[in-house]
């Protein structure tokens, strides 16, 4: 696997694989933001997993750049000629209940029209298959999931909503996500989650986390309310 | 408890320490002062520690009254300030009585002012620091902007006099026709097209009043990219983020953690405090520099600011 490495403004470096996103990427990607943390100590002060990226942050005058270039070189190059004959980590599939209901989810209708199919078959289709977790970030216990199925994808609204509620499910391009807090966002709101993804008093706190399987599970009205949701 | 009640809280203010370290992963913006000189050296003249909160106010118009007597300093951004009806000068430390008032007006110059009280704020650290993410609802007083009638609650630990130190000179307001901003080029760099670059490198850009701690719009040429949306991916610091519309925003201290639009490059540390001092209007242009000087640039900004602090 081919990759580049560079600077990311004064203090972060950035590595980034040349290769389309997928689990196996995602997994070595989190295999080297491990071994960084192990190796770079109380120097590195954060790392963040993106689609095809590493992107290590330092904490300021503490990084040299020679010796991260080199480490991430040679690094990155055996992690990701080992990883071929590594078996995926069997990692337990969270289940994240859904009420699919234009009383919760304004583009539902809309944007089944637009894709051309009932209500129920996209649902359907969106709870169908587990999803794997690529990302997190944006907004505190967002997560980015895929890949969506691709009779279900979708381009983001043109003008983004100035407020999406918390447990919005939404979905563009071919991801999808549910908003843990509310926030802006352009994605379309297809359903409601009511269950708490992002918990200050929780450890860890978030509930997802880069790495996982995600699946999506149709509820209804009465268990939606019965589980904490709002109408 | 020692309280310092908010009688007027002013359109944009927020307990700030350092910021967060180590929660980008997590989708938690750093925070943190957006002048952290003007941080420094507001703890430097009480003898605070460097973990110790100010109340960042932004265009000053704010008023304050102490339940107890206390000491105080309000470095930044320069403004008139009032206790009662005396006028007292800035970057000096001043005694407020219980009841008097403290009145801060709007700068005469930049943006961010800091009101720094002796033994600090006690407000609830979250992940080790009280800074204030108004998006995420986290720190701070409520985990917002200040509001009217706010009361915060004081530390008790006022460090003694004997500790104060002397104004250090520290500032970040420049007033220059022309404000450089130097960057480190990202891997996009060399990929967008060349005239986009030579366009960013050359000409002059303006401040826009779309700036706040997310994140500063500038105006200038449109830098049509022709990209809708990349792969998320981590955003630092000083990011020059080019959306659609091709107007850069250079992205500063609650930014979102992840991004997908094209980055030439970023704004290093130091410059990216000068830019949020930066009033709208004030042109600037864009400067790359090679990681090495950034990395030299701060070396000696470092020791710059540790002798003044001596």
């Amino acid at each position: 696997m081919s990759f580049t490495i560079g600077p990311a403004g004064d203090t972060a470096m950035r590595l980034s694989f040349q290769e389309p996103p997928s689990p196996r990427l995602t997994r070595l990607l989190l295999q080297l933001q491990r071994t960084a943390q192990d190796y770079f100590l109380n120097a590195l002060s954060d790392s963040v997993v993106g689609y095809a990226t590493l992107t290590l942050f330092f904490t300021p005058l503490s990084l040299q750049r020679d010796q991260v270039t080199a480490w991430l070189e040679k690094t990155a190059r055996s992690l990701s000629d080992a990883q071929e004959t590594h078996a995926a980590d069997s990692k337990e599939t969270v289940v994240l209940p859904v009420f699919y209901d234009p009383a919760v989810a304004p583009d539902l209708v809309t944007l089944a029209d637009d894709l051309g199919m009932t209500v129920d078959a996209l649902t359907t289709l969106h709870s169908a298959t587990p999803y794997f977790a690529y990302a997190t970030g944006f907004a505190p216990g967002f997560c980015y999931l895929g890949t969506l199925d691709p009779r279900l994808k979708t381009p983001r609204l043109s003008t983004p909503r100035q407020r999406v509620p918390a447990g919005a499910v939404a979905i563009a391009d071919q991801q999808t996500a549910v908003y843990p807090c509310e926030s802006p966002g352009g994605w379309r709101i297809i359903g409601a989650c009511p269950v708490t993804l992002f918990d200050l008093a929780a450890t860890p706190v978030s509930t997802l986390a880069v790495g996982d399987s995600v699946r999506f599970e149709a509820i209804d009205e009465q268990t939606y309310r019965s589980l904490g949701g709002q109408l | 408890m020692r309280t310092l009640t908010l009688d007027k809280a002013g359109i944009a203010s927020t307990i700030q320490d350092g910021g967060r370290l180590g929660t980008l992963h997590a989708g938690i913006a750093a925070a943190g002062a957006m002048d952290p000189l003007a941080l420094k050296a507001g703890q430097h003249c009480l003898g605070h520690h460097a973990g110790e909160a100010a109340i960042e106010i932004a265009y000053g118009n704010v008023r304050a009254t102490p339940s107890h007597d206390c000491a105080l300093v309000v470095t930044g951004a320069p403004a008139m300030l009032l206790i009662d009806n005396e006028s007292v000068p800035m970057r000096s430390i001043q005694t407020l009585s219980a009841g008097q008032t403290l009145t801060i007006g709007p700068p005469s110059e930049g943006i961010y002012s800091y009101l720094h009280v002796s033994g600090g704020f006690d407000t609830q650290p979250i992940f080790n620091s009280r800074s204030t993410a108004p998006r995420e609802g986290i720190g701070g007083l409520h985990g917002g902007y200040l509001r009217d009638q706010d009361t915060v609650p004081l530390g008790d630990g006022a460090p003694p006099i004997d500790t104060y130190g002397a104004d250090p000179g520290l500032c970040s307001i420049e007033q220059r026709a022309v404000l450089t901003l130097r960057y480190v080029p990202g891997y996009q760099y060399d990929e967008l097209a060349p005239a986009l670059i030579q366009r960013l490198n050359e000409d002059h850009f303006e401040v826009t009043s779309k700036a706040n701690r997310m994140g500063i719009t500038l105006n200038g040429p449109p830098l049509k990219t022709g990209v809708e949306s990349l792969l998320s991916e981590a955003t630092c610091q000083g990011a020059i983020q080019i959306p659609p519309d091709g107007n850069p925003i250079v992205l500063m201290k609650d930014r979102q953690t992840m991004g997908g639009y094209p980055i030439p490059g970023a704004v290093i540390e130091s410059d990216c405090v000068r830019l949020a001092q930066a009033r709208p209007g004030q042109t600037i242009r864009f400067a790359a520099c090679t990681p090495q000087e950034a990395d030299n640039i701060r070396w000696l900004e470092h020791h710059y600011v540790e002798t003044r602090l001596r």
